[in-house]
């Protein structure tokens, strides 16, 4: 139940964090609604743990339900770093043409 | 008369381009040896933190300056892009790092010349003596083929090798995209796709100490596994 509580309490302050955030216009409409269900999701997840234990049993999972959580972000972050090369490599893309029209627009002047 | 000098015998102008990245010690003397027997070079100086551009500038040759290092690959679009705008017929990739000989380049201009093929290839292992080192002959090229045969689906005798000539028309239609060392490759991929006619002569290199190693190489990119990584990264963006 402490461990809950404190969870939640860490919630509850990046929740502040966001809005505040959302205040000072730090960040977009899109990734604030993004992070505002990410952690309302979390904290849903945390509530119902108990929940949760008897979902991933039932799914045959041998851990308990925090555990499985965990493989999930893994697993999810994972993703996002694959995304992040796509979106480096057209940034990369991006820079050298930019580079490449600097090339040759100094040589036509 | 037979006219071995490609310089304004014919209509078609050709153009050289010589990617440059830190290369000041080879590049006069890679300019002097080309430039009689062309019609014109251009040099992409791919930031170079030497003093490559200003040697290359005292040429009296083109040379543009790519103001970040961006690797090679992408200095040679950036080459190929100027040359069609200054109106070239055929294009010729050279290094900068003297391992070509410029008195080969009329042998792979030729056939494009007398309307043979699209491009045209050099290839180490079709009769000229190059001094390949032992572990870069029998073990790097034989892998860098292997790659290559999975990512081009055919493959050349020499499948790593960057003289090349291509015509106006293979230029135009093939783009670079790939900014380091696996342009290579994937010209070969597009030149094979869309079915343009291929030779491959005979050329000589000379081989440098550093080049290329498996995990290390000369510029951005450079390196085999580098090479694999841009390959399956390509694949992955289309």
């Amino acid at each position: 139940m402490f461990q809950k509580i404190i969870a939640l309490i860490i919630i509850v302050l990046f929740l502040v964090r966001l809005f505040w955030q959302k205040n000072k216009k730090q960040i977009k409409a899109n990734e604030f609604i993004f992070w505002l269900i990410f952690w309302l999701i979390v904290a849903v997840l945390i509530i119902n743990l108990k929940l949760i234990d008897a979902l991933v049993a039932n799914l045959g999972f041998s851990g308990s339900g925090i555990d499985v959580l965990l493989y999930l972000a893994i697993a999810i972050l994972f993703y996002f770093i694959f995304r992040l090369r796509l979106k480096m490599e057209k940034i990369e893309k991006d820079i050298t043409e930019i580079v490449r029209q600097v090339a040759l627009k100094e040589k036509d002047k | 008369m037979e006219n071995r000098n490609i310089k304004k015998s014919e209509q078609q102008k050709v153009v050289v381009v010589i990617p440059a990245y830190n290369e000041e010690k080879n590049i006069i003397r890679i300019i002097q040896k080309v430039k009689a027997l062309v019609d014109e070079i251009v040099v992409v100086d791919d930031g170079s933190i030497d003093q490559t551009y200003f040697l290359a500038q005292s040429q009296g040759i083109k040379v543009l300056k790519h103001i970040l290092n961006r690797g090679q690959g992408a200095a040679l679009e950036t080459g190929n892009q100027y040359a069609l705008k200054i109106g070239a017929e055929i294009i010729v990739h050279f290094d900068a790092d003297g391992q070509f000989l410029a008195e080969e380049i009329k042998d792979l201009v030729e056939p494009i010349k007398n309307g043979e093929v699209d491009v045209v290839f050099g290839s180490r292992f079709l009769g000229k003596k190059s001094s390949i080192p032992w572990f870069k002959e029998k073990i790097i090229l034989p892998i860098g083929k292997l790659v290559n045969k999975f990512f081009v689906g055919k493959s050349l005798t020499d499948s790593q090798n960057g003289f090349r000539a291509l015509s106006k028309k293979a230029v135009e239609i093939i783009k670079i995209e790939n900014d380091h060392m696996a342009h290579n490759t994937e010209i070969q991929a597009k030149v094979f796709k869309n079915k343009f006619k291929v030779k491959e002569v005979p050329v000589t290199i000379i081989f440098n100490k550093f080049g290329q190693g498996i995990l290390s190489g000369k510029g951005r990119g450079a390196g085999g596994l580098n090479i694999i990584k841009d390959l399956f990264l390509a694949k992955l963006m289309d």
